[in-house]
């Protein structure tokens, strides 16, 4: 029972307070002492609180913000206003960001839209991938955030707050329902560059905040070193290197009989999953033995630190337990040359997003997989050239899909007004959309808090918050 | 799991109130800051507190006079009759429709707490003022059973709870122990092995007051003060949003270390950061210390609206304030009144007018993609410090010039070229340069684009009194006098919150376990005396740093073992009461540092620009405007402190970032503490750590030629200050064993493992055996005991 208290007050120290929360971890904690087994990160108990319709996330970032007028929104009224003032009774009083002071012109479509599929879905030529999926995906066009510059409405989206410091979604998730694999993170992020002068992307967006650091999620690089520090110095062996292990933990262990440190014993724990973790990352980053008629389908060659490859690599991330797999693809930000830069984006990501969504099917793993594709924001209907034409940043409304576990498919879900500024109808916010992520994962938003600074906070925040039911199945 | 579940439950609950009777002791009578006060916050205000908006049925429970008022024929609390009292008759209703605090809010009230709130009700309904914002009162320390224990009244009031529980204190640590601890409380760095070997044949009573004062003295314990001061105020190398451009900074944190080395008073040291621009004739430091104003996050993108940033940085600067010196929580405020503690958003702003003179219009003009960016005013500034070296060297130059007797040709030109090297190195500094004051409007749920909001002048928030008026608007050293001023002002809270602190960083926890909210929501403190004694004697010593941490260390508490007993174990697990020292992981920059002084790689050079240890490459490859590369410092800064890492709030050096160093894009009171496997593989291969093994192996080989036991033993010595038992050394033998078999059979890999690092070794190497050794430094660095501080 010591080692059980000791265990306990080790949790109360790591300022998370006695919530139940701390508490459930410490249960589960003496269940798996019970059984003998260690796994390395599982969830609260309670979590999931009603059967999960997904396991894990993959999330297809779009950062900078893609138009949503070259993608999904389709406007008629937009052609015939092109080049025209745009109505002031749009813009008054909102925010703005560089077109701070410009005269506002409407900016007609720049790709041509048709519609796809059984469902009929509006897709536009830039993405003749996504068109052929079309009765697989749910399309969101009512989507609106609150922040209109790019740091902030990164950090909004992926924590649900402008302000710094408070837990990514994906540190939410795994600290939620834990990770089912011992030999990986349970959070995992994956970048790649193409498109416009790629924005900066800050790992605030995948931190941990003030949940507990083994959450935060860990970048693991296509290309290169597959993360920092997971190879061995130059010139030792992996098997000096288990020597080196096993030395730590037979010594440590001796030493905690006299000094009886709970956190020591989470620190062996630690050292053998880093250990592991040595030989499962680059065994898993490695695609090269991947049949090529798989490569060939997502575009993908090994190491070259495409989107075409993380594709791929979420998908073994999935296969391998990893609960929530994010990709970042920057460069998206298309204030001027849209077609030009939209081109490129497309051509790195559509047929690989396509690539992905066959590939869990085949797999059998999409039944049980939430994919989520979108921005940070969306682009205004409003003109602005930087070079070619382009569009300003957006947040009022702007199109996501989502795919996979208890998703509708070949399903639009929302309008906008008639020049796309407003989402007009079924609204659905950064928060609905975190609400609905985490519901289909089984989890109510408005139970996974914790306290921090005397507020129970929560991924959702204080503001009302709803599952957008319309969209499941 | 069901059963396991309710019998780690049932003893759990065991524990809480063995613990609870433990440290209440025989008082039976309800405190309300203790026992009432949480409960209250924690179910009823977010519906009867504060916040008017949420308020419900009029109904406010955190006023007394409110509480106790009669409201249309009912009083929600009647002092001495529960039975009249509404809210003992909703709490216990069996009606759903009734009951308190009502099932959907998803709170509960347990027996224990329905209990304690009648018997509160009965005992006559006492309401206190928060703990934190009571007059503290200078109690007479208790007597306790044990005469003998205490050495100072510290002890007294600790040993008084611990006996009142029926525990003893923990015996002395032993010597070795304790002098790693103190040597990493005080200055950061591990003991050489000399002052180990001393301080264990100082048998003297004195011998541990010999090393702390030797060690308040030295210019690292500025140093190792610094890493927290930093973090509370988010002290960074770049602006943090966005391109997180480099900004200059570098010269506060060096004004930071140098005043906690010079012992300024906190008062001093607090009015410099806040307002030294205000200041009479301010001196070069007192302005370097306003680049504390400066420090935020702030955001060089391309269309940023000036209006929505200058809201922004206004919400910031009032979040740290309050964090950093109130202990206050007043983020929330921004959009709506405080749910648990009295401060309203109308309080948000009127503080946020405070910094309203601030000037930001250059900034927001002239941001720049650039490193480093700009970000006006700027200065070019030598620190005090350096003025006074700079007359130091003169007077010298002046003396060896004019001594009639003297040939000092060599001398005068050394100096010459110190002092002109000296000269050109004023660095530049973020400022802080009052302006017209910008009008400042509550923001209708913190919304910048609506105007509607009253103006409001700078103001202290209301419930915590008003600073001292004048006839004139109310300025930031207005604001930074009034949290020392121990009459109209806040000097209480803020010595509360100071101490507890300190204290923290001595025994690794505060006296109240929440150094960031010292509000309804944070906890009471198990010795609430004690905390009012230390910070009543923190004031009246003149607000003396150096004294309260002497205080402090020198007590008996603070000598105590760290190991667990079953008795503590049971009966105080949390280590509520301090009946033993604590055991923690070290602080990221000490991690590094411990390698860097084991290994004799450690540079000790005081301040100057940030320094950039190796790095994966890489790392930095999703910043842009501009895009850059970091280059590792290929010189003698490469072995400096952690403290002066170069950092990069949106990449934080991975190292730091694996040990738990925060961001510091908020303010930072503790520390999360984790043993994730990324801090393993840093200390296992992080080219720091292993260029640090490889230093200290060949080290170890240049001695005289001795056995492999021998060598073994100096080298734990070294890296844990004891002597190895037999088990230890026979499984670093065979450690060496392992490396000496693989290294002998592929000679080209011990090449590979001494490549690592930028550090030189001279002389007759054998490959082979040196990679050996440094197999086992790794061993030893990686350690937990190595990198504990117990």
């Amino acid at each position: 029972m010591n080692r059980s208290l000791a265990r306990r007050t080790f949790l109360n120290q790591s300022g998370l307070g006695l919530g139940s929360v701390a508490l459930g971890e410490f249960l589960q904690g003496q269940a798996n002492a019970q059984s003998g087994k260690s796994p390395p990160q599982k969830g609260l108990p309670g979590f999931p609180n009603y059967p999960a319709r997904a396991k894990r996330v993959i999330y297809l970032y779009m950062s900078g913000g893609p138009s949503q007028f070259e993608t999904f929104d389709y406007k008629p009224k937009m052609k015939e206003m092109d080049g025209k003032p745009m109505p002031e009774s749009f813009t008054k009083g909102q925010p703005i960001a560089q077109l701070q002071g410009q005269a506002l012109k409407v900016q007609g479509h720049l790709a041509g839209f048709k519609q796809y599929g059984k469902s009929g879905q509006w897709v536009s030529e830039f993405l003749p991938w996504t068109a052929k999926m079309a009765d697989e995906i749910c399309v969101i066009r009512s989507m609106v955030t609150e922040q209109i510059n790019h740091d902030p409405a990164h950090t909004f989206m992926n924590t649900g707050t402008g302000i710094s410091g408070r837990p990514s979604m994906g540190s939410w998730v795994t600290y939620g329902l834990g990770n089912e694999t011992e030999n990986l993170p349970g959070f995992v992020v994956l970048t790649s560059v193409g498109g416009r002068n790629p924005q900066p992307i800050s790992s605030r967006q995948w931190d941990a905040g003030f949940l507990p650091p083994k959450f935060q999620g860990v970048e693991f690089n296509s290309t290169g070193e597959p993360a920092s520090y997971v190879a061995n110095p130059p010139g030792v062996s992996p098997n000096l290197q288990k020597g080196l292990v096993d030395a730590v933990r037979v010594l440590d262990a001796k030493r905690n009989e006299q000094v009886k440190n709970p956190d020591i014993e989470s620190r062996l724990a630690a050292y053998e999953l880093a250990f592991r973790m040595q030989t499962a990352v680059p065994e898993l980053m490695d695609i090269s033995k991947e049949p090529q008629k798989v490569l060939e389908m997502y575009g993908a060659k090994p190491a070259d630190g495409s989107f075409a490859s993380n594709c791929l690599l979420a998908v073994r991330l999935a296969e391998r337990g990893v609960r929530f797999i994010q990709l970042y693809h920057r460069g998206w930000d298309h204030h001027g040359d849209l077609v030009r830069y939209m081109g490129i984006c497309s051509d790195l990501t559509d047929r690989p997003a396509f690539a992905l969504i066959q590939d869990l099917k085949r797999r059998g793993l999409l039944d049980d997989t939430l994919v989520i594709w979108g921005g940070e924001f969306g682009r205004t209907p409003m003109f602005q050239g930087k070079g070619g034409p382009g569009r300003d940043h957006h947040i009022k409304a702007f199109s996501m899909w989502m795919a996979g576990a208890g998703i509708k498919s070949g399903v639009s879900h929302g309008e906008t007004d008639e020049l796309g500024y407003h989402a007009s109808k079924d609204v659905v916010h950064v928060r609905d959309m975190h609400a609905t992520m985490l519901h289909l994962l089984g989890v109510d938003h408005t139970r996974l808090a914790v306290k921090y600074q005397g507020l129970n906070l929560r991924l959702t925040g204080v503001e009302p918050a709803r599952v957008v039911k319309e969209i499941l199945t | 799991m069901g059963r396991l579940f309710s019998t780690v439950l049932v003893f759990l609950l065991g524990i809480f109130l063995a613990l609870n009777q433990a440290v209440s002791g025989q008082e039976s009578k309800v405190d309300f800051n203790r026992d009432i006060r949480p409960v209250l916050a924690e179910n009823c205000f977010s519906c009867h507190g504060p916040d008017q908006s949420q308020r419900k049925a009029g109904l406010r429970l955190d006023k007394e006079n409110e509480a106790k008022a009669n409201r249309k024929g009912t009083t929600a609390i009647v002092p001495g009759a529960p039975g009249k009292s509404e809210l003992i008759s909703r709490i216990q209703s069996a009606d759903s429709a009734e009951i308190m605090p009502p099932p959907k809010s998803g709170k509960k009230l347990s027996p224990d707490q329905i209990q304690g709130l009648s018997q509160w009700v009965k005992q006559g309904a006492q309401w206190s003022q928060h703990w934190a914002h009571e007059k503290p009162i200078l109690r007479q320390a208790p007597s306790t059973k044990n005469k003998e224990w205490s050495r100072n009244w510290v002890d007294k009031w600790l040993l008084w709870k611990i006996e009142n529980a029926g525990l003893s204190p923990s015996p002395d640590a032993v010597k070795t122990t304790l002098i790693r601890r103190v040597y990493f409380d005080v200055i950061g760095l591990p003991p050489p092995p000399e002052a180990v070997e001393i301080f264990l044949k100082d048998t003297s009573p004195k011998a541990l007051e010999k090393v702390v004062d030797q060690l308040l003295k030295s210019e690292h314990f500025g140093e190792r003060m610094a890493m927290y001061w930093l973090d509370l105020v988010r002290f960074a190398d770049t602006v943090g949003y966005h391109g997180d451009q480099d900004h200059h900074a570098s010269p506060y944190r060096d004004y930071v270390i140098d005043a906690f080395n010079r012992n300024l008073s906190f008062a001093q040291f607090t009015i410099e950061q806040l307002a030294g621009d205000l200041l009479p004739k301010p001196n070069s430091d007192q302005l370097i210390a306003t680049c504390y104003n400066r420090l935020l996050q702030t955001s060089h993108e391309g269309g940023v609206q000036a209006k929505e940033y200058l809201a922004i940085y206004s919400a910031d600067r009032v979040r740290n304030f309050s964090a950093v010196w109130l202990g206050g929580t007043l983020g929330c405020a921004q959009c709506h009144d405080h749910k648990f503690d009295p401060y309203t958003t109308k309080d948000f702003y009127s503080l946020a007018a405070f910094f309203a003179d601030i000037d930001e219009a250059k900034h927001l003009k002239g941001g720049a993609d650039s490193i480093p960016t700009k970000r006006l005013p700027e200065v070019a500034l030598h620190s005090s410090r350096e003025l006074a070296q700079i007359e130091k060297w003169k007077a010298a130059l002046a003396q060896l010039e004019n001594d009639p007797q003297g040939n000092h040709q060599a001398e005068i030109g050394k100096t010459k070229e110190k002092l002109k090297e000296l000269e050109k190195s004023k660095r530049l500094v973020m400022v802080t340069q009052a302006i017209t004051p910008r009008t400042i409007r509550v923001l209708p749920r913190g919304n910048w684009l609506d105007d509607t909001g009253e103006v409001v002048a700078p103001a202290v928030p209301q419930f915590l009194g008003k600073a001292p008026v004048k006839e004139k608007t109310q300025t930031r050293l207005d604001l930074a006098n009034w949290l020392f001023d121990t009459k109209e002002g806040v000097a209480e809270l803020t010595a509360r919150v100071f101490v507890n602190r300190v204290w923290s960083l001595f025994f690794g926890n505060g006296l109240a376990r929440n150094l960031d909210d010292f509000g309804a929501q944070g906890e009471f403190p198990v010795h609430p005396e004690l905390l009012d004694n230390l910070a009543l004697e923190f004031q009246n010593s003149g607000w003396d740093v150096k004294a309260l941490i002497r205080l402090i260390v020198l007590s008996r508490a603070y000598s105590q073992s760290s190991t667990w007993t079953a008795d503590l174990l049971a009966k105080d697990p949390n280590n509520r009461l301090f009946a033993r020292q604590s055991s923690f992981r070290l602080p990221a920059e000490m991690i590094r540092d411990n390698a860097l002084a084991i290994s004799g790689l450690l540079v000790s050079e005081f301040g100057g620009g940030s320094i950039k240890p190796y790095q994966p490459a890489g790392y930095y490859r999703h910043l842009n405007f501009p895009k850059r590369e970091y280059v590792p410092h290929a010189d003698a800064r490469q072995w400096r402190r952690g403290v002066y890492i170069h950092w990069q709030r949106q990449f934080l050096h991975p190292m730091l970032k694996a040990f738990d160093a925060p961001t510091r894009e908020e303010c930072t009171a503790k520390r999360q503490q984790s043993n994730t496997p990324l801090s393993a593989l840093v200390l296992m291969n992080d080219p720091t750590f292993v260029e640090a093994a490889r230093i200290m192996a060949f080290g170890a080989s240049k001695e005289s030629a001795e056995n492999d036991e021998v060598r073994m033993q100096k080298c734990f010595l070294r890296v844990t200050s004891r002597n190895p038992e037999k088990k230890e050394t026979e499984v670093l033998l065979k450690v060496l064993a392992q490396a000496r078999q693989e290294f002998r059979a592929q000679p080209a890999l011990a090449e590979k493992l001494l490549q690592t690092g930028l550090a030189k070794i001279t002389g007759q190497i054998d490959s082979v055996e040196l990679a050996s050794w440094v197999s086992v430094c790794r061993v030893l660095l990686n350690l937990a005991e190595t990198n504990f501080r117990n």
